[in-house]
């Protein structure tokens, strides 16, 4: 009799944790959609949690990797590289940016707007950690709510587009990359204007879809975002054209893309501290804004 | 109790690790390492409550430093454990080799798993393309590790106070035969 109260008793337990998750797929799920607070406290505890361990964890490679870089290979050329590479990076995103509104309309009067445009507001964040699941691509970041960092919000790198704050807690942020199999960014070719889907593939990179078959497309054009979506600004990079694939009988072509972002070294990001329109409405009536945003755009 | 606790602060070391060392290598040749304790529970733990809780727990706070859904991990790493249990009942595990493969089907098996309620909540996404050449160096990592996190786990286990850690279960029926 006691063994078939236990065995019910464990069933029940198995029952219950079962029917937890469930629910909490099916919460989370409706949060993405509405943007809806639904994520309880505890979490937040354990996200500000994560960012002191990964780093501590972190530390031993981080020391092996910054001895090698800045004492063992070049002494001095990694820092003036770096200062090269800041300089270089910001001449370049206000040559995209200017290249950007003369395409776009060709009068001058708009470039100053967009320069107003773009000239929000960025908070420096480091990369603490990523996915611990090998099957999504989401990164932790040590900026969070007391920082301004709130979910919708674009982050970028030097180099282009790194991805979307899915989720915050007071010191921590996760964010999904563009290479996450859910992600998807409505961009453009930058020389042709040709429009498509950015869709991450994981392991595999990103691929440009969608793109109306005969739609020019070629090997080595820029594609940036176009900021139709409201989630992110216009004119960022997101990656190069690899290979143009053949649509046979499809209406639609795709590329492969390779990311402008190099995500196997990226340590420093930059959140805007800006949502996009779509964004804004969807977090509108958000107060604590833990919940993760919606991943398409 | 103190297993529980002890078990679960392995959870997190795992996850903590798992996260560490992820920045380093590419994904797919990383080692799940909290998919690999909980495996591992399922072979070397007699407490099937106690499993059962700690797997639910490590699923949960791995959605919570991944892009899934919250109790998508948790609900993957319950089939897994169950599995491992139900594996360690029928097939005999003893083995490095067997170990390793018993663990690569479950890896497979648990990719698949994913994929599908990915797509199912998220159609529009991609997970469900998980590639051969994705899961197969992931399969292979997981196999490789399989063993060394099985006799940590095993040892962890009895040393915070299981006799039979590390100890194939064979409960016997009141008929004598083996269940």
């Amino acid at each position: 009799m006691g063994e078939f109260r236990s065995r019910i008793a464990f069933s029940l337990l198995i029952a219950a944790l079962v029917a937890v998750a469930t629910i909490s797929m099916v919460v989370d799920r409706r949060s993405r959609l509405t943007g809806g607070n639904l994520l309880p406290g505890w979490t937040r505890i354990v996200l500000d949690a994560a960012v002191p361990l990964q780093k501590m964890v972190a530390l031993p490679f981080d020391v092996a990797r910054d001895t090698w870089t800045r004492y063992v290979a070049l002494v001095d050329v990694a820092d003036q590289n770096q200062a090269l590479r800041s300089q270089l990076a910001e001449l370049r995103e206000d040559n995209l940016q200017l290249r950007e509104a003369l395409v776009a309309s060709g009068r001058l009067e708009r470039i100053a707007e967009m320069r107003d445009d773009f000239d929000v507001p960025m908070r420096p964040a480091e990369l603490v950690g990523v996915d611990v699941s090998p099957w999504f691509r989401s990164v932790l970041l040590d900026r969070g709510q007391t920082d301004g960092v709130l979910s919708g919000m674009p982050v970028i790198s030097e180099d282009g587009l790194v991805g979307l704050v899915t989720a915050t807690s007071g010191r921590a942020a996760k964010s999904m990359t563009v290479l996450d199999r859910q992600s998807a960014v409505d961009a453009t070719v930058q020389r042709s204007r040709s429009r498509g889907i950015v869709r991450g593939r994981g392991s595999d990179g990103i691929v440009f879809e969608f793109v109306a078959r005969g739609a020019d497309v070629a090997v080595g054009d820029l594609v940036i975002t176009s900021g139709l979506g409201g989630v992110y600004p216009k004119g960022l990079r997101i990656g190069r054209v690899t290979a143009v694939s053949d649509p046979g009988a499809k209406l639609v072509q795709e590329a492969s893309l390779e990311p402008a972002v190099d995500f196997g070294r990226l340590e420093q990001v930059f959140v805007i501290l800006r949502r996009g329109p779509t964004m804004e409405l969807l977090y509108r009536a958000e107060d604590g804004d833990a919940a993760p945003a919606r991943p398409g755009t | 109790m103190k297993r529980v606790l002890g078990l679960l602060g392995l959870g997190a070391v795992a996850l903590t690790l798992q996260g560490a060392v992820a920045a380093f290598l590419p994904a797919r040749f990383c080692p799940d390492l909290s998919f690999l304790l909980v495996v591992a529970l399922g072979l070397c733990w007699r407490s099937a409550v106690g499993g059962v809780c700690v797997s639910g727990a490590i699923g949960f706070v791995t959605d919570l430093l991944s892009g899934s859904l919250l109790g998508q991990h948790a609900l993957l790493r319950l089939a897994a454990h169950a599995l491992a249990r139900l594996g360690n009942r029928h097939l005999s595990l003893r083995g490095m080799l067997p170990q390793a493969i018993f663990v690569a089907v479950l890896t497979c098996a648990n990719a698949f798993a994913m994929a599908l309620i990915t797509s199912f909540f998220s159609p529009g996404s991609a997970v469900a393309g998980i590639a051969v050449r994705e899961l197969l160096p992931q399969a292979l990592a997981n196999a490789l590790l399989a063993p060394l996190v099985i006799a940590l786990t095993a040892r962890t286990v009895a040393r915070l106070g299981d006799e039979d850690g590390g100890q194939r279960v064979l409960p016997l029926s009141p008929r004598g035969r083996i269940a």
